[in-house]
């Protein structure tokens, strides 16, 4: 180690020496907002790369607030946006003091009337209402002029048939404004009704921080609500709550997260993805386009779908004929419907849907992840897709309760079939469960109510329904998602009122008697379709294998194709008719 | 003139720029990390700022915290060297917004050549040979392929971010292709985060040949003779030396218009180099600009008798160069030798230690350019490069006989080096006659062990 003084530097004498030092004239320093800090990392970042990387910091990931000139720059189609309402005159109903000079100050600097943008947009050529709120004003806080101009965007948007995105960032109701604020959640609701009943789509996406009355109102109203990762979302403050109840939080409390896990958010979207799933919303969401499909197909698809059905049903009796593996015994096909090595719901998913769009969450409780649902495409044609979903290993068994779903995950099922039935989509749903969870929760929750409901909304859905069972069908777990038009079954399926192992134990006490058991209960595909329990049995070339599957996916893509199009021409009542004529029809298997 | 300058890097480039400094009249400002504080560069400095923690990218890589040493010293200038901020178009932006002048080119210079696929489309349009190969970049495997197909085999898949080597991979078969490429491209996706690829042809025994350019922001460029740096070990350069007896004057002509071509095409000012492969008929193809002072910039400096450091900082400071092409007359032979803690019997793997004793040779026309001194410990957070020895003489051969010379006075106790691997290798046949495709052949096996 050498120590600092030993070194003699010539530069330092002379400058120490020298008469002046013009150094100091030509300092450098660091311009205003050539920096900024961030929360997360509290590290320094550079304004610039923040910029160029949708304001997201580039140290630790979290994402920067950002107004409404931004926010609408990142969505929408360049130049498609166009002001509404923007000459709302401000209010100051307890004359406040110093409220308006208040105002004044942030119009000068934000550029903004007030809390919020309204207006209209494209997003990749999707017209629809697009409000932004910024948290540069007030942080976003509502008062008269915020909901009025947000009622007044919603309101024109019923008028004009427009689709409403909203992203939300508040804290709040607008204290200065006293009750009027207050007011203004019930307005905003009001005129989202209206827009609700005459089928339009809106879509809040909630952004940090969305808070107090704002949640409480439009923020949760959505038909798909999305929201930005890490975002706080809630409704009393996190502080006001430790100060009023004492309570301890947990981790991630409020979070977009926290939310997603509860049930009330559907996705967390990352900023580069928004504007694509919002799109893909969009466009699933369009009746228009689904009304232009269905009039340019009629005229062939009449002659089309007339002819496969006929061909549909010879094949179906060939089926029948043609098992593939006739000779396994009935105890070997619950053995086969409960093989690991079996397709699950996702596995379906992906070779059958070119996209998949998963919805999260029951909007009361929780998000079931034994029961998984979303938008997919069939040779684009859109549909809710919703499975009940096994896992592989013990870890991902246990991630998904062993595909036993939890009444959140029946509450999730119908919150989007009723979701497709408000849009026009087909619902396509993927039975495969041992049963609905028995457990303390699970009762605490109303499990039978949960199930009772979708048997009873099941039945007046105005949009065609497929079930499909793949693997087993276990009693009440499994008819909860199976009040279908069509109730079709995999060939080595199982679908019973419950397992073989209970039916011993109960009938014989005897828990070892199942082979016999499943001998006697009629719970193969063909003992069902003989009974009229289920419409068509689709075969196996070999006991349906993951690795292998593609074969087997491509027929069943096909098939629902063919049964989706032969219901394009039926009325909302004639699908509801079938579909209560078809469970009439099952009295004693004749 | 600048009357304080910041030198954003370490070791011996470090001390380099200090000196240059120094006789200038210049004050200098070191930059260093808690791992550095006993560097040589921070003693030697008339200031010293310590910059964070050893892990380069919380010091010597980390933008805003060498800025905030260069507002808080007064620093009106930045040179950064080489590797580290010195190929970083971010920071020579934020310097200029700050008001502090980075010792380089333009921002705009840097993203213009720092992405390959870029430099190569630029340097199409000025008309400068490159290398057959994508004209787009890939990240698509099977894209490549076809691509790779295309141009026929040997390709080199290469990064197009890239630098030192990382993300690249040689191709003989199509039948490597796909397993080399996905790994080409997650170092690639590792070291830049950013997964773009190119392919060119691979020219199997080719010289790497590169010309150094200077020019002063008024548009003044020369060029001050080539380097033949063919002496690689897994595209890490191990020994230059100038002039390149593959080159006849002609060529040799040609080849730096060319490079003058090329910078302007940039629009560049400052030192930097460009890069040629040359193949066994005599062609040469443009592969990549470095927009920064290089390693090997001595050898050019005792052939051509120019400071480049000293250069750099006055055409930073708007100086015009003080000389035309018809000035830079090259003479005699200058080799350099890159001395680094690494054993050369174990593959070249790095090595730590204390310098427990040290003697540097002298002499005329013998330069060492080094951080070591006696007591000085290694830190494993730093390139392995420990210093480079570099002689000048008359002729190449008697340029091989002063190096070993040096190389045989160099003594570093207490960490393993590859001082005896250099000397022996300077010693040898395949040296005196110039052949580096079998040195790099021999280099590659030895990489193996």
């Amino acid at each position: 180690m050498i120590s600092r003084p030993r070194f003699r530097k010539p530069v330092k004498e002379e400058q120490a020496a020298g008469p002046e030092n013009s150094l100091e004239k030509n300092r450098p320093g660091v311009p205003e907002g050539m920096f900024r800090k961030c929360d997360g990392c509290g590290k320094t970042v550079y304004q610039k790369d923040v910029e160029e990387h949708l304001y997201i910091c580039p140290k630790c990931g979290r994402y920067f607030r950002v107004g409404p000139k931004i926010r609408i720059g990142m969505v929408a189609d360049r130049g498609s946006f166009h002001s509404w309402d923007e000459n709302i005159p401000e209010t100051n109903p307890l004359n406040f003091p110093g409220y308006e000079e208040k105002l004044k100050i942030l119009q000068e600097k934000t550029g903004l009337a007030d809390a919020v943008v309204t207006g209209e947009a494209d997003i990749r050529g999707y017209h629809t209402a697009l409000g932004v709120m910024s948290p540069d004003f007030m942080m976003g806080s509502m008062g008269s002029v915020v909901g009025e101009r947000i009622t007044r965007m919603v309101e024109r948007a019923t008028r004009q048939s427009l689709p409403v995105v909203l992203f939300c960032c508040s804290g709040g109701a607008r204290m200065q404004e006293g009750i009027l604020s207050l007011m203004q959640m019930a307005k905003v609701s009001q005129a989202l009704q209206r827009h609700h009943q005459a089928g339009l789509a809106y879509i809040p996406v909630l952004t940090d921080p969305t808070m107090g009355g704002v949640t409480a109102s439009f923020a949760m109203l959505g038909d798909v609500i999305l929201a930005e990762p890490g975002a706080m979302i809630g409704f009393a403050g996190a502080r006001v709550i430790r100060q009023t109840i004492g309570q301890k939080l947990p981790e991630e409390f409020q979070s977009a997260e926290f939310l997603q896990n509860h049930g009330f958010v559907d996705r967390i979207v990352k900023r580069e993805s928004m504007r694509k799933t919002l799109w893909f919303l969009l466009s699933a969401f369009d009746k228009k386009r689904q009304e232009m499909e269905r009039s340019e197909n009629r005229n062939s698809s009449e002659a089309i779908s007339g002819e496969s059905a006929g061909r549909a049903d010879r094949k179906e009796e060939k089926d029948l004929k043609t098992e593939k593996s006739p000779d396994m015994t009935p105890w070997q096909r619950v053995c086969e419907a409960r093989s690991l090595a079996r397709p699950a719901f996702l596995d379906y998913v992906q070779k059958i849907c070119s996209v998949f769009m998963e919805l999260k969450g029951d909007r009361y409780f929780g998000d079931d992840r034994a029961v998984i649902g979303g938008i997919g495409t069939i040779d684009g044609r859109y549909m809710m897709v919703i499975g009940q979903q096994k896992g592989r290993s013990l870890a991902e068994n246990k991630y998904r309760n062993f595909g036993m779903p939890s009444p959140e995950g029946y509450r999730k099922s119908l919150r989007l079939m009723k979701l497709a039935e408000k849009f026009g989509l087909p619902v396509l749903l993927f039975v495969d469960t041992p049963g609905a969870f028995c457990g303390v929760e699970a009762e605490e929750r109303g499990q039978g109510e949960a199930i009772a409901r979708n048997l009873f909304e099941m039945a007046g859905l105005t949009v065609p329904v497929l079930s499909v069972v793949i693997g087993e069908g276990g009693s009440g777990g499994a008819l909860g998602m199976a009040v279908a038009n069509q109730v079709w079954m995999l060939e080595n399926a199982v679908y019973s009122v419950l397992s073989p192992e209970g039916f011993a134990a109960i009938l014989w006490k005897d828990g070892k008697r199942v082979q016999e058991a499943a001998g006697v209960m009629k719970l193969t595909a063909r003992e069902l379709k003989e009974l009229g329990v289920i419409d068509r049995i689709i075969p196996e070339e070999r006991p349906a294998d993951r690795e292998d599957m593609e074969e087997l996916a491509q027929n069943l893509k096909s098939r629902v194709r063919e049964f989706f199009e032969s219901c394009r021409d039926k009325t909302p009542d004639e699908l509801c008719r079938q579909r209560y004529e078809r469970f009439r029809r099952i009295q004693d298997g004749k | 003139m600048y009357q304080k300058i910041l030198i954003a890097n370490r070791g011996e480039i470090a001390v380099r720029i200090i000196r240059a400094c120094r006789e200038m009249g210049i004050a200098s400002v070191a930059v260093c990390s808690e791992e550095d504080r006993d560097a040589l560069h921070a003693h030697l400095a008339d200031e010293c700022i310590c910059i964070g923690p050893g892990k380069p990218s919380e010091s010597y890589l980390n933008a805003e915290q060498v800025l905030s040493a260069a507002v808080v010293t007064g620093a009106q200038a930045v040179h950064p060297g080489f590797g580290f901020l010195s190929e970083n178009t971010r920071f020579a932006q934020m310097c200029q917004e700050c008001g502090i002048d980075f010792i380089g080119p333009s921002p705009e210079s840097i993203e213009k050549m720092g992405d390959k696929a870029q430099a190569r489309r630029t340097m199409i349009q000025a008309g400068v040979p490159v290398i057959p190969g994508t004209s787009e970049t890939v990240t698509d495997e099977s894209r490549a392929k076809a691509l790779a197909d295309e141009i026929g085999y040997p390709v080199m898949i290469k990064a197009a971010a890239g630098g030192g080597g990382r993300g690249m991979r040689v191709v003989t078969e199509a039948g490597q292709f796909a397993d080399l490429f996905r790994l080409a491209k997650q170092e690639t996706a590792q070291a830049f985060g950013d997964d773009r690829m190119y392919i060119e042809k691979y020219l199997a025994s080719a010289r790497h040949i590169e010309v150094q350019v200077l020019a002063d922001r008024q548009g003044n460029t020369v060029y001050l003779g080539e380097r033949d740096c063919s002496i690689q070990r897994r595209h890490q350069k191990m020994i230059e030396e100038t002039p390149a007896c593959v080159l006849d004057d002609e060529m040799r002509r040609r080849m730096g218009e060319t490079a003058v071509l090329a910078a302007k095409a940039a629009g560049y000012y400052s030192a930097g180099t460009v890069e040629f492969l040359v193949d066994e008929n005599r062609n040469f193809y443009f592969m990549e600009m470095n927009t920064r002072i290089q390693v090997e910039h001595p050898v050019t400096e005792m052939a051509a008798g120019v400071d480049l450091i000293k250069e750099m900082i006055r055409v930073s400071a708007g100086e015009e160069l003080g000389f035309e092409q018809k000035d830079v007359v090259p003479r005699g032979h200058a080799i350099e030798c890159r001395i680094s803690a690494e054993d050369p019997e174990r593959g070249f793997l790095p090595c730590l230690g204390t310098v427990e004793s040290l003697n540097f040779p002298g002499g005329n026309g013998v330069r060492v350019d080094s951080c070591l001194y006696q007591g000085y410990k290694l830190s494993p957070f730093y390139d392995s490069m420990l210093a480079k020895v570099i002689v000048h003489a008359d002729t190449r051969q008697e340029a091989i006989r002063k190096m070993r010379s040096a190389l045989g006075e160099t003594v570093i106790e207490g960490i393993t080096t590859n001082l005896d691997f250099l000397y022996d290798l300077l010693g040898s046949r395949w040296f005196a006659e110039n052949d580096a495709a079998s040195i790099n052949q021999m280099l590659e096996e030895r990489c193996g062990k």
